[in-house]
């Protein structure tokens, strides 16, 4: 390349570190800039509804995927499982099995996506990004089969009597019963992924396919297990989805695609091995809300926020990784 | 193919990898020509000379998409996570045609909003060109941060509205004809035939597949790789701008929405794959694979199966073809 090649290692040194905080600067420094010119930022009813309204349901999904990338792939069909999940949730509770029963049920129709992602990646050998984008167009045409065309389905309050309420508008302790769930999901992959056996595993799997697969990790079920993970976390987001809205929108899972790769992605730049990791992913996601609710609150509209988040993911992305590139 | 493998004689492994792509190859021909031979069979009205160029027509805007996503994989290679790709070129496509509409809406002639439409497109690729080269972002991550600002500056734009356009240029776009066949069809053979010449019959081809197929073999043989990703992405963004133009003329106006073609761009640029000799794409193998697509839909309107199946059909079949592929690649 055209940059000069630094022939000591103590200015690299410095560059890389500086680029593994460029986004927590850009982070803090959106926060302040949000802190001064946007009112009412700061204060508690909105930092609660920007987690509760834009960060829990998008960190799960995250979650997911950030144990996916960890191991290599990806993940093209979270909104297959959001939505299938959401569909029979939405159903069962229709039909009168009540909450328990929907939430199972919804859960397992995202089990079968996670399993069948799987089964196309290890045993037909097709790469992840292929296989799950087949599944997302197979998942499409499920959903507009079932739900004639693709109309949503709404419940009245008889319907649900109370099942939305007791997901989506309780609290514990003081806390809101979507962002226990949401904690719990985040410790349960942080010890996956950062604190045990599984998770070293994971991570060879994904630095060096190679390696792992001569030192005896059995990759096949390593990798299984990411991609069900993945599609059980979308399940669960699916049912705090439609436990939200109380109802069930066919093809509205694939809002979370994009960002939970922006997210997972843009938390890679905070470790110098631009590896995935939890906090990165949860970094991730607050920046994607904040600059949302932010640009919302300082009278932006919602096509200006859009360019906005491009232009300033685009830029901490750049800094990151451009001084990185620079400094090898 | 396994007594082929102990038959083998000099090289085994080269002799059984190159019958088992040839079967491959010839099946995913058959396998085209066999649905085609069933339209034809159980659709009235299918083998019509009208119904074939409608065909055509109808696979137009995403046959010169994938042509662009085509040349993006062909100039980073082929593995879509850690290569290139261009997650922005729907979206892109989108904002051309907001621009189109929304300066012919202001009174500005076609002699303006056609290069401007063009030229907002190529800033769109360069931006991922820099994105990419520069800075050094995985394509997947740098293209997703385009996506945005596309879609973003194309609601600005259209307010999220339909932008409704008429001009002499639209009207002979979208109804004229010329020796039988519609405008769009003769710009998508035009333009197969131009690209086929460059990317496979013209230097800059050549070594835009050597950088996308080995990097550092590239750069030792003294390409500049750069020059060559920035082009992909810029020409891809070309001709995202040129389809733009025929998007606003089919449907009369520009419409929100466009950025939802990347999911078939992607599948017809990948699917494209099979149809070309050694597995890689291929500007004549996207073209078959965007006329399968058509014919697929087509088939299926005729047919009367609803529309909800085209989109599953889409999905089983790239898996299908992608899991034979990587058999045979073995």
């Amino acid at each position: 390349m055209s940059v000069p090649s630094h022939t000591t290692s103590r200015p690299a040194f410095n560059l890389e570190a500086l680029s593994n905080y460029a986004v927590l600067a850009a982070f803090l420094a959106i926060i302040a800039f949000f802190a001064i010119f946007a009112d009412g930022f700061l204060s508690l009813d909105n930092l609660v509804s920007i987690i509760l309204n834009k960060v829990v349901i998008l960190a799960i999904v995250a979650l997911g995927m950030t144990l996916v990338i960890a191991s290599g792939g990806i993940d093209l069909s979270v909104g297959v499982s959001i939505d299938l999940s959401s569909m029979v949730f939405v159903m069962l509770i229709a039909a009168g099995y009540g909450g328990f029963v929907g939430a199972v049920g919804g859960l397992a129709a995202a089990l079968c996506v996670g399993l069948a992602n799987a089964a196309l990646i290890n045993k037909l050998k097709i790469n992840p990004f292929l296989a799950t984008l087949g599944i997302l167009f197979i998942g499409e045409t499920v959903q507009r089969v079932a739900t004639g065309g693709g109309n949503p389905i709404y419940l009245t309050r008889g319907q649900y009597a109370g099942t939305f309420d007791v997901i989506a508008r309780t609290e514990f302790l003081g806390v809101p019963t979507p962002i226990i769930l949401m904690a719990l999901c985040i410790v349960a992959v942080y010890l996956a992924l950062h604190r045990s056996v599984f998770g070293r595993f994971v991570t060879v799997l994904g630095d060096a396919p190679d390696v792992a697969r001569y030192s005896g990790v059995r990759v096949g079920f390593h990798t299984s297990i990411v991609f069900v993970a993945c599609a059980l976390l979308s399940g669960l987001a699916g049912i705090l989805l439609s436990s939200t809205v109380r109802s069930y929108v066919p093809l509205s899972g694939d809002a979370f695609l994009l960002d939970a790769i922006g997210a997972t992605f843009i938390g890679t730049a905070i470790n110098s091995e631009r590896r995935p990791s939890v906090v990165g992913t949860l970094l991730g996601v607050l920046l994607l809300a904040v600059m949302r609710n932010g640009l919302l609150l300082i009278g932006w509209n919602f096509f200006w926020q859009q360019v906005g988040i491009g232009v300033l993911v685009f830029l901490v992305l750049g800094i990151s990784f451009g001084l990185r590139g620079r400094s090898e | 193919m396994s007594a082929v493998a102990t038959a083998g004689t000099a090289r085994p492994t080269r002799r059984k990898r190159d019958y088992s792509k040839l079967a491959v190859r010839l099946g995913a021909f058959a396998g085209f020509a066999a649905i085609a031979l069933y339209f034809a069979a159980t659709a009235r009205g299918f083998v019509s000379p009208y119904n074939l160029t409608n065909i055509v027509e109808q696979s137009t805007i995403l046959g010169l998409l994938a042509f662009g996503m085509t040349l993006v994989f062909a100039g980073t290679g082929t593995d879509v996570q850690k290569g290139g790709i261009d997650l922005s070129l729907a979206a892109n496509a989108g904002l051309c045609a907001a621009v189109y509409a929304v300066l012919l809406r202001n009174g500005y002639g076609s002699a303006i909003a056609i290069p401007a439409a063009i030229l907002t497109g190529m800033a769109i690729g360069a931006l991922n060109g820099v994105a990419v080269v520069l800075f050094k972002i995985m394509p997947l991550l740098a293209t997703l941060a385009v996506l945005n600002i596309a879609e973003g500056l194309e609601l600005t734009l259209t307010e999220n509205t339909v932008v409704p356009v008429s001009s002499p240029l639209i009207d002979m776009l979208a109804f004229g004809r010329f020796l039988g066949l519609s405008s769009l069809t003769w710009i998508f053979v035009v333009a197969t035939i131009v690209l086929v010449a460059i990317a496979h019959y013209s230097r800059i081809g050549l070594r835009l597949y050597a950088v996308g197929g080995h990097k550092e073999a590239a750069r030792a043989a003294g390409i500049n790789n750069g020059a060559y990703v920035y082009g992909a992405y810029i020409a891809a963004g070309g001709l995202a701008g040129l389809t733009s133009i025929l998007i606003v003329a089919r449907l009369s106006s520009s419409t929100p929405g466009t950025g939802q073609m990347l999911l078939p761009v992607l599948a017809a640029a990948l699917l494209g794959t099979v149809f070309s000799r050694r597995l890689i794409p291929t500007i004549g193998g996207t073209c078959l694979a965007a006329l399968f697509i058509g014919t697929l839909a087509n088939g299926f309107q005729l047919l009367g199966i609803s529309s909800y199946w085209v989109s599953g059909v889409q999905g089983a079949l790239i898996l299908v073809v992608v899991a034979v592929t990587s058999f045979a690649k073995k």
